[in-house]
């Protein structure tokens, strides 16, 4: 069967003009401005079955937003082609061509029609539109005076009602309540099984792990990864904190001054003796092989674990100026850190500091540290699991339902 | 082989995934004849859009369309005026449905190009999410204001007695009028909206160039005032377009048939310049805006 996406050496360029064109300096030959070749996207390959929920992640200006509007059919690819069975329906921003002073019924309308849809094929989906965005009352109102929450279930509610072959999402997970967000995974899911083909990016990577079994990292215009979804994650944030390596040249931290000294020369997280990208919940242990470079006495050894948006989760370090044993230059010692993760969902990355024992001398600072991911639990957040238990009654209220797309949803009970 | 593209098929066909018409987008345009196609499939997108664009500008005044007849006809008035009494301009009798007959059609002219050379760059929230030919935005508002143009005429016809105007055959010359000036604007504004992604001096270019147009077009003053000019203003294309609505109200004036003819040449031309712009830079457009 042919596929139903299928991008063949695909190349977006841009010119980057230094300056904005104006009419009457671009006709004087000499004066025309210099411009500067971009390319958004490069030598990109990449192909859906029909059915498939793919997850497209990378860091800003990676080059995201550009494949989109080339699967949505607005830009054209400089080379390569973009090839795709059926109908694509974007759903990058809610409320395309939405008018404040019209009704929800006309720019219902006005909507469905843009995405592609005939007016007897409105006509057929309005009364499953409406009710799906629950605005039955206030379908003749003019959406002035919707809210924000009202405004995007109008807009997406008539997005997933096209019936779409291919159906784009870009972080609009984030639509109305949590209650209408459920819906929406779950309409996802519907639409899915229906055999429509689904691309969502997203910077939530719960989302994203949430929703797709596949998942491709873009870099720089370029494909990074393609496969499953775990992985993917953890490709883009090792790549995002060695970019962040890169920028921060300036290795001074705080009043320490940074004299090396110390290499980090293997590192793994391990569950028992098993090494681990996603915790399980049973005690993780770090270990690391540091070699020094030069004599050390009593190193001192310092871990941090942070959250994806830089919160602090924990952080631990040997006690100050305790004298334990020294090093030649050469030798070679293993380093254990043993911690129980108590940790909310989500990605968490340990750094390392080795400094000497009373931590003026800075001899190692591994601050693309190891990631590792705590599986999301429904309801929870933050970045501490307190095991929480609600009662009403006596009745413990745990949740029974399950929304992951790629598989098919059971009464998994979690409690 | 190369179908036209993605986004909004609405040609009717059941676009399920399953034996679904397969797009291609790569870097070559669409030959001339997917793109007259993919216009067409559109079409209901057009009326669509040029029926909301109308609903919106109207919804909220009292006086709704009426407006669209009321401010040429008082800018007429004011017109008939100044150039009958105060410049005592020697004119034809019927002065008043001349100088009504023009300005009715010139103020549909200046606003809808007001608007649409600007539409695809103000419509950019709509077209760099879901494709549909950009073209389609630069015609909406010569669409939408066809229904001012139209009451505006229909007003004036009403009119035409108490303006001491006298009804004649020439009154056919109205809807062909129409047809040629929604032509003609529509082409325009779909080069100048093409032009203005690129470079945006173009907006005030426009507004600027509108100002002198409107006083090289005879419309305020009876062609036979420019004497030996005259023929010269012929090759205004909106002197021949206006021609037609003068002569249908006020009656004959001197060659209007070769003005209307270098009018028609000159939309002709102007139509297949701006479908083939777009054609060529249709995909290339979101890259700007």
């Amino acid at each position: 069967m042919t596929a139903a996406v299928r991008m063949t050496g695909v190349g977006k360029r841009y010119w980057q003009l230094s300056e904005q064109a104006m009419l009457l300096r671009s006709l004087i030959p000499f004066a025309r401005p210099t411009k500067k070749e971009l390319w958004a996207l490069r030598d990109f390959d990449l192909e859906l079955e029909q059915g498939d929920v793919l997850g497209i992640i990378g860091r800003n200006g990676a080059g995201k937003t550009t494949l989109l509007r080339m699967l949505a059919g607005v830009t054209r690819p400089t080379e390569g082609s973009v090839r795709i069975r059926g109908r694509v329906a974007p759903l990058i921003s809610v409320g395309v061509g939405f008018h404040k002073e019209m009704s929800g019924r006309e720019n219902v309308y006005v909507n469905g029609m843009l995405l592609g849809l005939t007016k007897a094929e409105i006509d057929a989906r309005f009364e499953a539109i409406v009710e799906f965005a629950e605005l039955a009352d206030f379908i003749d109102t003019p959406v002035k005076f919707y809210s924000s929450g009202m405004f995007m279930r109008l807009g997406f509610s008539v997005a997933v009602h096209t019936d779409p072959s291919v159906l784009l999402v870009d972080e609009v997970l984030a639509v109305g309540d949590l209650a209408f967000q459920m819906k929406c995974l779950e309409r996802m899911k519907d639409i899915r099984e229906a055999g429509t083909t689904i691309v969502l990016v997203s910077h939530s990577m719960p989302a994203v792990r949430l929703l797709c079994p596949r998942a491709i990292v873009v870099r720089h215009g370029h494909l990074e990864y393609d496969g499953d979804t775990e992985t993917a994650i953890a490709k883009h944030h090792e790549l995002l904190w060695a970019e962040a390596e890169d920028g921060a040249s300036a290795r001074q931290v705080g009043d320490q001054a940074f004299t090396g000294g110390a290499t980090v020369i293997r590192k793994e997280l391990f569950e028992g003796d098993k090494p681990i990208r996603v915790a399980s919940g049973e005690p993780i242990t770090f270990r690391m092989a540091v070699r020094f470079e030069r004599p050390v006495t009593s190193p001192m050894f310092a871990f941090t674990i942070r959250s994806d948006d830089g919160t602090l989760a924990y952080a631990i370090q040997t006690p100050m100026k305790l004298e334990h044993r020294s090093f030649d230059k050469g030798d070679e010692c293993e380093v254990e850190l043993r911690f129980e993760p108590r940790l909310g969902g989500g990605n968490y990355r340990l750094t390392t500091v080795i400094a000497s024992s009373e931590g003026r001398d800075l001899l190692c600072s591994d601050e693309i540290g190891s990631a590792f991911n705590v599986p999301a639990r429904l309801w929870r957040q933050g970045v501490a699991e307190l095991d929480g238990v609600v009662r009403v009654n006596g009745t413990e209220l745990v949740e029974q339902r399950t929304w992951r797309l790629g598989e098919t949803s059971s009464d998994a009970r979690s409690s | 082989m190369a179908e036209t593209v993605a986004g909004a098929g609405t040609d009717g066909v059941a676009t399920t995934a399953a034996g679904a018409v397969e797009h291609v987008i790569d870097s070559r345009p669409e030959t001339r004849r997917e793109w007259l196609r993919s216009m067409w499939n559109h079409r209901s997108v057009l009326s669509m859009l040029a029926r909301a664009d109308f609903h919106v500008r109207y919804k909220r005044a009292a006086l709704g369309v009426a407006w669209a007849v009321a401010v040429p006809v008082i800018q007429a008035g004011v017109l008939a005026f100044v150039f009958s009494r105060v410049i005592r301009v020697q004119s034809t009798a019927n002065f008043g449905a001349y100088v009504l007959g023009g300005v009715l059609a010139w103020s549909y002219f200046s606003g809808t190009i007001a608007t649409g050379a600007t539409a695809i760059v103000d419509g950019s929230g709509l077209t760099d999410k879901v494709w549909f030919p950009r073209a389609l935005l630069s015609v909406v508002p010569a669409i939408a204001n066809m229904v001012g143009l139209s009451v505006s005429f229909a007003v004036i016809v009403v009119a035409m007695p108490i303006l001491g105007a006298d009804y004649s055959i020439r009154l056919l010359l109205i809807p062909l009028g129409i047809l040629l000036l929604v032509s003609f604007t529509a082409s325009l504004a779909l080069v100048l909206s093409a032009l203005h992604v690129y470079f945006r001096d173009v907006k005030f270019l426009v507004q600027a160039a509108l100002l002198v147009w409107f006083y090289v077009t005879p419309i305020a003053y009876p062609k036979g005032l420019l004497k030996s000019l005259s023929s010269v203003i012929d090759f205004n294309p909106m002197t021949g377009i206006v021609s037609m609505f003068q002569v249908a109200v006020a009656g004959p004036q001197p060659h209007w048939g070769r003005a209307v003819g270098i009018s028609v040449a000159f939309t002709l031309v102007l139509m297949a310049v701006a479908l083939e712009t777009h054609r060529r830079h249709d995909r290339l457009f979101v890259d700007l805006l």
